[in-house]
């Protein structure tokens, strides 16, 4: 009776024009966002080296340049790499990470980029709801329902199989839609995209995220069906639904969370962070000027007092660090927990969840981005600042001659891409608030169907 | 869901006797869809749900503005800062050395514009300092934490967007199929009324009831932007207000139209909807990115990477050619080059800086074009360029750093001929000028003059679809 009801279910779908419509519609848009997107990514990829080579060229004791490594899965999904910076300057005079410059992006202000994420989370879910709003309303309506229930049939398994109905087609579209994709990126990013064993399996673990997000998004349709009495509404109320989470509930969010949660402006924080290195600065050449002033009286030579100012260099240096440092820690506070307040409140957003596994696992999403400025930073820290230290120390400035090489030898930054264990791991909170989603909705499902009134 | 059937075609009769011929009769069919949407909710639910958000799309946009302005002003108190940069010599006995230590100060930002509350548009372009001497240098964004990187910005283009156009096919979709389902519509034309206006009257009505709740809607808005924000206080910018509303509207009618057409073309209600909401994503999510991508295709630009790329290696080639054109008077490379080297360098970088503007801007352009062939896509563009925030405006922002940088270079460049004191006194003033130049909002005739071709669409779409449904509906089967 499953099998029965479940081709039943796939012979009326197949043949209504909305499905192929959808499928036209989405083939043309993988096409020209998949081509887009892949000569996007050649383009970053050459951006990329080039930079390289330039930075290493220019990079000295006194200030080195470190690059965010490309994600290779970015023609996939682009998430908030575009509109992060991704150059950041080490200083040995300063203790702060800054990025250096940014690209000039107008059009993503009033258009969002197309790629895979916006194909699946808005497109694809759309179709899900008109293939899963009338599964069961439809049936009642033109008295069906009656008929398969009067058969030795478990209202369960009817249920299960106009369920099975809309996934196993929503997961036939998403299998093709993904590959076309992946066919055109491979073709057109010029051998620049890396589909390595460990990039696919992540295609894939994103493509099965999609699938729950569909699972989500016909539970919903299906639970809906349920408790109305007429197709047209359960429409309504479906978009509806749809419209409030997929598309204005995650623009909302995050403004709604910076007008609870507030962070001081950026030109504040460095207001602060330079008000006190201006003070630190100021006390500093107080204390050189004096220990110079000093060290003249005493008639030391100069190799001690080389050694001395080194000295004295060392605990400014340290001294800056933990009292800037401290400003650094303290907006970096507010803006995790502004970060967190939208997490929570955007969680039950299927699309959102979805971009947040997504962003996990391409290494394109904010998390990532914070995880490689945390990095930098303790790159700077443990390997550069001492380097730098070591290159100065070893000078001795009062020779005249030719100038001192300032190269510095570096250990190079080591950010290895994570397994795809830690990637799933990141991505636990959302997956889960999905998981938790399908479970809530089917068990709505099959108690209302289980008390539906067939008449 | 409908009036009464009953009612409406007795009302018609009685009318007839009474007047001649036209519009009081007609106006009737008008009169009796806005009672209907009264009636069933319609307009109650849509007035509530674009007054909600509305005013939070608002409330949050004007608050981001607010907080953008503090930014502005931080930045703009802190150009007077002092640059702090001082030497310390280590003279002794057997030689010196020099401790050195400074801290120099932030470059400018622009100021948001004030509209940037209700149509944010490009102005989240200028949150970045950017300084500008021989070179234009773009700061990194500022907007961080970016969580709304990865969204739509919710301002008042994207509610109406999304809301108006939907508002709209939810008062028109049903105007034939459910009168023919009910049979109402085989009783109306059997009155002395003619398909054409019938139809007209169907969309006057189906356009009232949506334009009433978003008129409402909105003023409630501009007047909160202004009791509680006290912006858009000058008569400028409620012009600006009343045309970004006027433009609302029309994309609604497209919408209207639309409708009317869809209900033209399907016999079923239900079908009539699930094509609607198909139409609705074609035009409002797939359409208006296909044609961004689509001139994002045609003109590609470069990356600012690949900008500052460029100018290292024309910066290394030009270092080198000097090098090699006097050897002697360069004996090491951190000797400052002749002024005449610096000239040309500078002169190539200008170039190059210009070329990735210029490329910039035609991407824009063109985008403004195609994203025309959608209404989706007209209506963005027109509302940004209507209130101060699209594409010219982004366009005299970039000029306002290019003019200032061509200032410097002039007056380095006649510094080369003039005696020492009055060529850098002219070069002071030139640096002058430029860290105290803030742009000017852009003036309204200009904005309107930008704004042209997505309104033109917006009527050309309206149109379009009003004589598609009036042709469609002239051989539609009432039965």
């Amino acid at each position: 009776m499953f099998r029965t009801i479940l081709r039943r279910e796939l012979q009326e779908t197949l043949s209504s024009s909305t499905l192929l419509f959808a499928v036209v519609v989405l083939t043309i848009l993988v096409l020209l966002s998949a081509y887009i997107q892949a000569r996007y990514y050649r383009r970053v990829v050459e951006d990329y080296s080039l930079r390289q080579n330039i930075h290493q060229v220019e990079n000295s004791g006194r200030a080195i340049v470190l690059i965010r490594p490309l994600p290779p899965l970015l023609p996939f999904f682009n998430g908030a790499y575009d509109s992060l910076p991704d150059e950041f300057r080490l200083q040995s005079d300063s203790v702060i990470t800054n990025p250096l410059s940014g690209d000039l992006t107008p059009l993503d202000w009033l258009f969002p980029k197309v790629d895979l994420s916006f194909i699946i989370g808005v497109l694809m879910t759309l179709l899900t709801i008109l293939l899963a709003h009338d599964t069961i309303v439809v049936d009642r309506e033109q008295g069906t329902l009656k008929l398969i229930l009067s058969g030795p049939v478990q209202r369960r398994t009817v249920l299960a199989a106009k369920l099975t109905g809309v996934i196993l087609l929503m997961t036939i579209i998403l299998v093709y839609v993904v590959l076309l994709y992946t066919a055109v990126v491979k073709v057109f990013s010029g051998g620049t995209v890396d589909l390595s064993v460990a990039n696919l399996s992540a295609l894939a673990v994103s493509s099965l995220a999609a699938l729950l997000v569909f699972v989500v998004i016909a539970a919903l349709g299906v639970a809906i069906s349920i408790s109305v009495r007429s197709p047209l509404v359960s429409l309504s109320l479906c978009a509806t639904i749809w419209m409030v989470t997929v598309l204005i509930w995650p623009s909302l969010g995050p403004h709604i969370a910076s007008s609870f949660k507030t962070v001081s402006t950026w030109e504040a924080a460095q207001r602060d962070i330079s008000l006190k290195e201006r003070e630190l600065i100021q006390a500093e050449l107080a204390e050189q000027k004096k220990t110079a002033a000093d060290l003249k009286a005493q008639n030391v030579g100069v190799e001690s007092a080389w050694r001395q100012y080194l000295e004295l260099r060392r605990r400014w240096m340290e001294r800056r660090n933990v009292e800037i440092g401290r400003l650094v820690e303290e907006r970096k506070r507010q803006i995790r927990d502004q970060q967190f307040f939208a997490r929570r409140i955007l969680a039950f957003s299927p699309y959102v969840a979805f971009k947040e596994t997504l962003g996990s696992l391409c290494g394109t999403g904010l998390e990532s981005h914070d995880e490689f400025l945390a990095a930098v930073e303790r790159y700077g820290q443990q390997e550069f600042l001492p380097a730098s230290f070591d290159l100065l120390s070893r000078q001795k400035p009062w020779l005249n001659g030719a100038k001192p090489d300032d190269r510095v030898q570096l250990r190079p930054l080591q950010t290895p891409p994570p397994a795809l264990s830690e990637r799933l791991a990141a991505a636990a909170w959302p997956l889960s608030v999905l998981i938790a989603e399908i479970i809530i909705l089917l068990m709505v499902g099959i108690i209302g169907f289980e008390r539906y009134d067939v008449r | 869901m409908t009036d009464d059937p009953n009612n409406l075609s007795k009302s018609l009769s009685a009318r007839q006797s009474a007047t001649a011929q036209g519009a009081p009769r007609t106006w009737l069919i008008a009169k009796k869809e806005i009672m209907a949407n009264i009636r069933n909710f319609k307009m109650p639910v849509a007035l509530v749900a674009m007054t909600l958000l509305l005013l939070l799309s608002t409330r949050l946009l004007a608050l981001d503005y607010r907080h953008r302005l503090d930014n502005w002003s931080v930045n703009q108190a802190s150009q007077r800062d002092p640059v702090i940069g001082s030497n310390v010599k280590y003279d002794l006995s057997d030689g010196d050395f020099f401790h050195r230590a400074g801290i120099g100060r932030n470059p400018p930002i622009q100021r948001p514009q004030p509209f940037s509350a209700l149509i944010k548009g490009m102005d989240g372009e200028v949150d970045r300092t950017v300084s500008v001497s021989q070179r234009i240098v773009f700061g990194a964004r500022q907007d961080e934490p970016a969580t709304s990187a990865l969204f739509d910005t919710p301002d008042t283009s994207f509610v109406i967007k999304l809301l108006v156009s939907l508002f709209a096919l939810m008062f028109s979709l049903d105007t034939m199929t459910r009168e023919k389902e009910v049979g109402t519509l085989r009783a109306m034309l059997a009155q002395p009324i003619r398909r054409r206006d019938l139809i007209l009257y169907k969309s006057l009505g189906a356009s009232i009831s949506l334009l009433a709740p978003f008129a409402i809607a909105y003023a409630g808005e501009i007047i909160y932007l202004r009791l509680a924000h006290g912006l858009l206080s000058s008569r400028e910018d409620l012009i600006r207000a009343a045309l970004i509303f006027g433009l609302g509207a029309l994309y609604g009618v497209v919408f209207v139209h639309i409708g009317i057409f869809i209900s033209a073309i399907t016999t079923r209600t239900k079908t009539a909807v699930t094509t609607a909401l198909l139409t609705w994503a074609a035009i409002v999510l797939v359409l208006p990115n296909a044609t961004v991508l689509m001139a994002k295709l045609l003109t590609p630009a470069p990356s600012y990477n690949q900008l500052n790329a460029r100018l290292y290696e024309a910066r290394q080639r030009i270092l080198q050619e000097g090098d090699e054109a006097n050897p002697a008077t360069r004996p090491a490379p951190e000797q400052p080059v002749s002024g005449r080297t610096l000239l040309r360098l500078f002169e190539v970088e200008r170039q190059l800086t210009d070329n990735y503007l210029a490329s910039k801007k035609d991407q824009n352009s063109l985008a403004k074009l195609f994203a025309a062939l959608s209404p989706a896509g007209a209506l963005t563009f027109g509302l940004s360029d209507l209130a101060g925030t699209g594409v010219g405006a982004h366009t005299s922002y970039l000029e306002l750093f290019r003019s200032g940088r061509d200032t410097l270079l002039d007056a380095l460049k006649r510094r080369l001929d003039l005696p020492p004191q009055t060529g850098d006194k002219l070069v002071q003033e030139a640096r002058e000028m430029i860290a105290t130049g803030q742009r000017r909002a852009e003036p309204l005739g200009v904005s309107l003059r930008s704004s042209v071709i997505p309104i033109a669409s917006l009527f050309a779409w309206a149109a379009i679809f009003g004589l598609a449904a009036h042709w469609r509906f002239k051989r539609y089967d009432v039965r």
